[in-house]
C-alpha cells in the first residue's frame, strides 16, 4: 500500500509539472489595453540607416546601452530611434532586445525579477505591467533626473501624473495614442448625410449610427462599429473627467453599454458574440467598406495609410475616410478623449543609471519626438508642429476637420495607474464580457464589477 | 598504512562476530532478518577491505546504475521537484517574485472561500471533470467496440476518429467556432431551418451556461480517438475463446458485452479512467482558446483552475495564492486517483 501511495503521489507530481509547463507558454495577450502590437507593417522610413556609420572615433568611452522592446521587424520606430540617438551621441551604442510583443510585459517583469539582468532602458507597454514592475521594485524612480534635467513635464498634457506612484514617476512616456472616431466618407455621401463633426453628443453619435445603417440583406451597411475591446464602449463613460476606471463604483458605464446593447438588437452594428466567436479583428471590419464609424485608436491611421497606399485595403471601400474626435456627453467639453502611452524607463539593475536616463530623455524629447512623428506615431510630446508633420504625411484625409481632430483637449488614460490595477482591469474585462455576451444584464453586470473590485481595493 | 588497515579489519570482524551472536540469539524472525542485512553489508566492507578495493562490488554496481538514472533524474529535480517542492512551501508565503517572501500561514487558503473567480474556477473545472470523463469513456469504448469488427475501410475509419487528437488545437478550434458560430454558424443554421428555433433563441455556443457544453463536447470529440486505440489494444488482449465458450452456452451479444468484454477491460478502464480525469483538471488550452475570445481572458462562465493559476502568479505576481490554489488542485487530483486505485485494489481481491 505504502508504495502505490508514492506512485501515485508522484504521478500526481507528473500532472503538476505537465501542468506548470503549460501555463508558461499559453500567456494571452497583452492587458486589455490596446495593443501597440498594431504597429503598422510600413517599410522602414527614411532615417532609418544602418547603425554602421556610428561616429565612434570622437568617444574617450564606449557605453553600451541595453534595452528592451517589443517586434523589432515589424515596428517602424525602434531602428528609427536607435539610428537617431548614436547619430547624435557618439561612443554609445544601444543594443536592442526583443522579447516579443505577446507577453511582452510579463517576460519582461520575469527577466528583471532575477539579479541576472542586464537592462539598461526597458520599454514599458501597458500600466498594469509598469505597475507589476513599480511594485516589485525593478525600477528607477526618475524624479531626481527630471529635476536635474530641467524637464518641463507639463508638455506631456498632464498624463504623467496618471502614471505616477506615490508621488514618484517612474517612466517618461515617448508614444502616445489617442481614440477618435473614423469614417468611411462614401457611405456617408451614399446616404446623403452629413459628415460627423468634431463637437458631437453621444446622442448624436447614436442618431448618425442609425441613419447610416441599412439592414438589406446583401447590402448591409452598420452604422458604427464597436471592437471586443472594454475600451471600446466602457470608457466612454471616463470621457466626462469625473470617473475614472478606478473608482471602484461603475455605474457611470450603464448608459453606455445601454446604448451599445440597443445598437446591437437595432443590427446598427455587429454583435459581440459573433465578433468573439470569429474573432474579427477591426481592420477588416472596417476595410471591409460596410461600416460607417469605427472608435479606434490614432494607430489605426497610420495603419490605414500604410495598407492603403501598398493596396492590401481596397481604395474602392475605405479609401474615403476622416476622423473627428470622440463624442462627448452633454454638458462636457469637446475634446476629451481616451489614450494610451507607451514610456521608457530605466533599470533599477543597471550600472550606468545616468547614460539610461539620458537615453530615455532623448527619445520622450522633441528630438525623438520628431522621429516618432517621421514613421506616422503620434509621439506623447504633442504640439502644432508634431501635428502638421502627421497632418502632412501622404495619405492623411485632407479636410480641415481631420487635421483639426488631432488636437486633443484632455486625455484621460485607459488605464491609468493604481496599485491594483492589473486585477481591477481583469475584472472590468471579465464583465465587460458578461454583459456583451449577455450572459448578466447591464445591472447584474455593474454590480458584480463594483462588488469585486470593492473586494480587491478593500485588500 | 598496514596498520591501519589491520585495525579496521580488526573491529570489523568482531563486529560481525558480535551481530552474528546475536543473530543465533535472536527469536524474532523479522528482527533477525534486519540483523542478517546488517552482518552482510559489514561483511561486504570486509571483503572489500581485505582485497584493497576502495568501493565494493556492491556500491560499483550501484553507482553504474544511479549513472544511468541521473541525466533523467538531474533534469527532473532541477526542473520539477525542486519547483514543486518551493511550491508546497509558497503556498504558505506571500511574495511577488522580487521582494521580501513573508510567512503568511493559511492566509491564501482562507482568501479562497470569498473568492468569486476562485469559486466560479473551482466549479467549472469540477463539472467539466463530471461531464468529459464519462462522456469520453463511452465514447472512446464504443468507437473501439465498432471499430473492432471486420468492417470495410476499418483502418480509415480509425485515422478519421484518432485525427481530432493529432490536429493542432489552434486550427480545430478555429474550425468549431465557425461550426457553432451563434449568428452564421450550420448548427445554429440547421436549429434555425429545421427545427424552428426562433432567431433571438438561437443559442450562444461560447457565452453564458452553454460554454461548458461546448467545451466538455469538444473534448470528448478530441480525446475520445486516443482512449479507443487504447481501447483496442485491450480488446484485442481478450482470448477469442471466452466468446466461443459464452456462444456456446447461448449468451447474447449484450450478455458477451457484460460478463465478458467489460470484465476482461477493468484494467483498461482503469487506465483510461485515471488518465483521463488528470488530463481534464488540468484543461485550460481548450478553455482558453473556445472560449477566450478576442483576448483570451476567460469569464465567470468558462474560467478554469489552472487559468486562475496562471493569472494570479503571471498577471498579479501573487505567487503564494498561486501556489495555494495549485494544491488545492494537486490534493483534489490525489484524492480522486486514491479513491480510484482503492476501488480497483478492491476489484482485484
Amino acid at each position: 500500500m505504502k508504495r502505490r501511495l508514492v506512485s501515485v503521489m508522484l504521478s500526481t507530481v507528473m500532472l503538476s509539472t505537465v501542468l506548470a509547463g503549460c501555463g508558461g507558454n499559453t500567456a494571452q495577450g497583452p492587458v486589455a489595453e490596446t495593443p501597440a502590437v498594431e504597429e503598422p507593417t510600413e517599410a522602414e522610413t527614411s532615417d532609418a540607416g544602418e547603425s554602421a556609420e556610428e561616429p565612434a572615433a570622437a568617444a574617450d568611452e564606449e557605453i553600451t546601452l541595453k534595452w528592451a522592446i517589443w517586434d523589432k521587424d515589424i515596428t517602424p520606430y525602434w531602428q528609427a530611434i536607435k539610428d537617431g540617438y548614436e547619430a547624435t551621441h557618439p561612443g554609445v551604442t544601444v543594443e536592442m532586445t526583443d522579447l516579443g510583443a505577446t507577453d511582452y510585459m510579463t517576460v519582461l517583469a520575469t527577466e528583471l525579477s532575477g539579479s541576472g539582468s542586464d537592462f539598461d532602458v526597458v520599454t514599458i507597454k501597458d500600466v498594469p505591467g509598469y505597475a507589476t514592475l513599480v511594485s516589485k521594485n525593478t525600477l528607477e524612480p526618475l524624479d531626481s533626473y527630471i529635476a536635474d534635467a530641467g524637464i518641463d513635464l507639463s508638455l506631456y498634457g498632464g498624463v504623467d501624473s496618471q502614471v505616477r506612484v506615490d508621488g514618484n514617476l517612474y517612466e517618461l512616456p515617448f508614444r502616445n495614442d489617442f481614440w477618435v472616431v473614423f469614417y468611411n466618407k462614401d457611405i456617408f455621401d451614399a446616404a446623403g448625410v452629413d459628415y460627423p463633426t468634431n463637437d458631437m453628443t453621444f446622442e448624436q453619435y447614436d442618431e448618425l449610427a442609425r441613419k447610416l445603417a441599412d439592414p438589406t440583406f446583401g447590402s448591409q451597411v452598420y452604422g458604427t462599429h464597436y471592437h471586443t475591446w472594454r475600451s471600446a464602449v466602457q470608457l466612454f463613460g471616463v470621457l466626462d473627467g469625473k470617473h475614472t476606471v478606478m473608482d471602484g463604483n461603475y455605474d457611470f458605464f450603464r448608459p453606455y453599454y445601454e446604448m451599445v446593447l440597443k445598437q446591437e438588437d437595432d443590427s446598427i452594428c455587429r454583435n459581440y458574440a459573433d465578433l468573439s466567436a470569429e474573432g474579427l479583428h477591426y481592420s477588416a471590419a472596417f476595410s471591409g467598406g460596410d461600416v460607417a464609424m469605427l472608435n479606434m485608436g490614432s494607430w489605426y491611421i497610420s495603419t490605414l495609410i500604410a495598407s492603403l497606399a501598398s493596396g492590401e485595403y481596397d481604395t474602392s471601400l475605405c479609401g474615403n475616410w476622416g476622423i473627428v474626435k470622440y463624442p462627448h456627453a452633454e454638458g462636457v467639453e469637446p475634446g476629451s478623449t481616451l489614450g494610451t502611452i507607451t514610456g521608457l524607463a530605466v533599470a533599477g539593475v543597471s550600472d550606468q543609471k545616468d547614460a539610461a536616463f539620458d537615453f530615455v530623455e532623448w527619445v520622450s524629447g522633441p528630438e525623438g519626438a520628431a522621429v516618432m512623428a517621421a514613421t506616422g506615431n503620434f509621439p506623447a510630446l504633442m504640439n502644432d508642429e508634431i501635428s502638421e508633420i502627421i497632418a502632412g504625411l501622404d495619405g492623411f484625409p485632407t479636410d480641415e476637420a481631420s487635421r483639426e481632430a488631432l488636437s486633443v483637449s484632455n486625455l484621460y488614460l485607459e488605464v491609468p495607474y493604481a496599485e491594483k490595477v492589473s486585477e481591477v482591469n481583469d475584472i472590468l474585462d471579465t464583465y465587460h464580457k458578461s454583459i456583451m455576451n449577455r450572459e448578466v444584464s447591464i445591472d447584474d453586470g455593474i454590480a458584480s464589477m463594483n462588488t469585486e473590485v470593492e473586494k480587491i481595493l478593500a485588500q | 598504512m598496514d596498520e591501519k588497515k589491520a585495525a579496521l579489519m580488526q573491529r570489523l570482524e568482531t563486529e560481525a562476530a558480535e551481530l552474528m551472536r546475536q543473530i543465533r540469539a535472536e527469536a524474532d524472525i523479522e528482527k533477525k532478518k534486519k540483523l542478517i542485512v546488517k552482518r552482510d553489508s559489514i561483511q561486504r566492507k570486509l571483503t572489500a577491505t581485505r582485497n584493497n578495493r576502495r568501493i565494493s562490488r556492491e556500491t560499483k554496481r550501484d553507482l553504474v546504475a544511479y549513472s544511468f538514472i541521473a541525466p533523467n533524474f538531474i533534469g527532473f529535480a532541477v526542473f520539477t521537484l525542486v519547483p514543486i517542492v518551493f511550491a508546497f512551501l509558497l503556498a504558505f508565503m506571500n511574495w511577488d517574485g522580487s521582494n521580501a517572501i513573508s510567512f503568511v500561514g493559511f492566509d491564501n487558503f482562507k482568501r479562497m472561500p470569498t473568492d468569486t473567480f476562485f469559486l466560479a474556477a473551482l466549479k467549472n473545472t469540477i463539472l467539466y471533470v463530471l461531464g468529459t470523463v464519462p462522456l469520453t469513456m463511452i465514447a472512446s469504448l464504443a468507437l473501439a467496440i465498432v471499430l473492432n469488427q471486420k468492417i470495410r475501410a476499418r483502418g480509415f475509419f480509425r485515422t478519421v476518429a484518432f485525427f481530432p487528437y493529432v490536429a493542432s488545437l489552434a486550427a480545430i478550434t478555429a474550425v468549431w467556432s465557425m461550426i457553432f458560430h451563434p449568428s452564421k454558424g450550420p448548427v445554429n443554421y440547421i436549429l434555425y431551418k429545421v427545427f424552428s428555433v426562433p432567431q433571438d433563441q438561437l443559442p450562444k455556443w461560447f457565452s453564458g451556461s452553454l460554454v461548458l457544453v461546448t467545451l466538455v463536447l469538444f473534448s470528448v470529440w478530441k480525446y475520445m480517438g486516443y482512449y479507443m486505440v487504447i481501447y483496442l489494444a485491450g480488446l484485442q488482449g481478450i482470448s477469442a475463446e471466452l466468446y466461443e465458450a459464452g456462444s456456446l452456452d447461448g449468451a447474447n451479444t449484450w450478455q458477451k458485452f457484460c460478463y465478458i468484454t467489460w470484465p476482461q477491460l477493468r484494467s483498461t478502464t482503469f487506465f483510461v479512467v485515471v488518465m483521463l480525469t488528470i488530463n481534464c483538471f488540468k484543461v485550460y488550452d481548450i478553455a482558453v482558446m473556445l472560449a477566450g475570445g478576442g483576448d483570451g481572458k476567460l469569464s465567470t462562465s468558462a474560467t478554469v483552475l489552472v487559468y486562475y493559476i496562471y493569472q494570479n502568479a503571471f498577471n498579479y505576481w501573487d505567487l503564494g495564492y498561486s501556489s495555494a490554489i495549485a494544491m488545492v488542485l494537486f490534493v483534489m487530483v490525489l484524492i480522486v486517483t486514491l479513491i480510484q486505485f482503492r476501488y480497483e485494489k478492491k476489484l482485484e481481491a
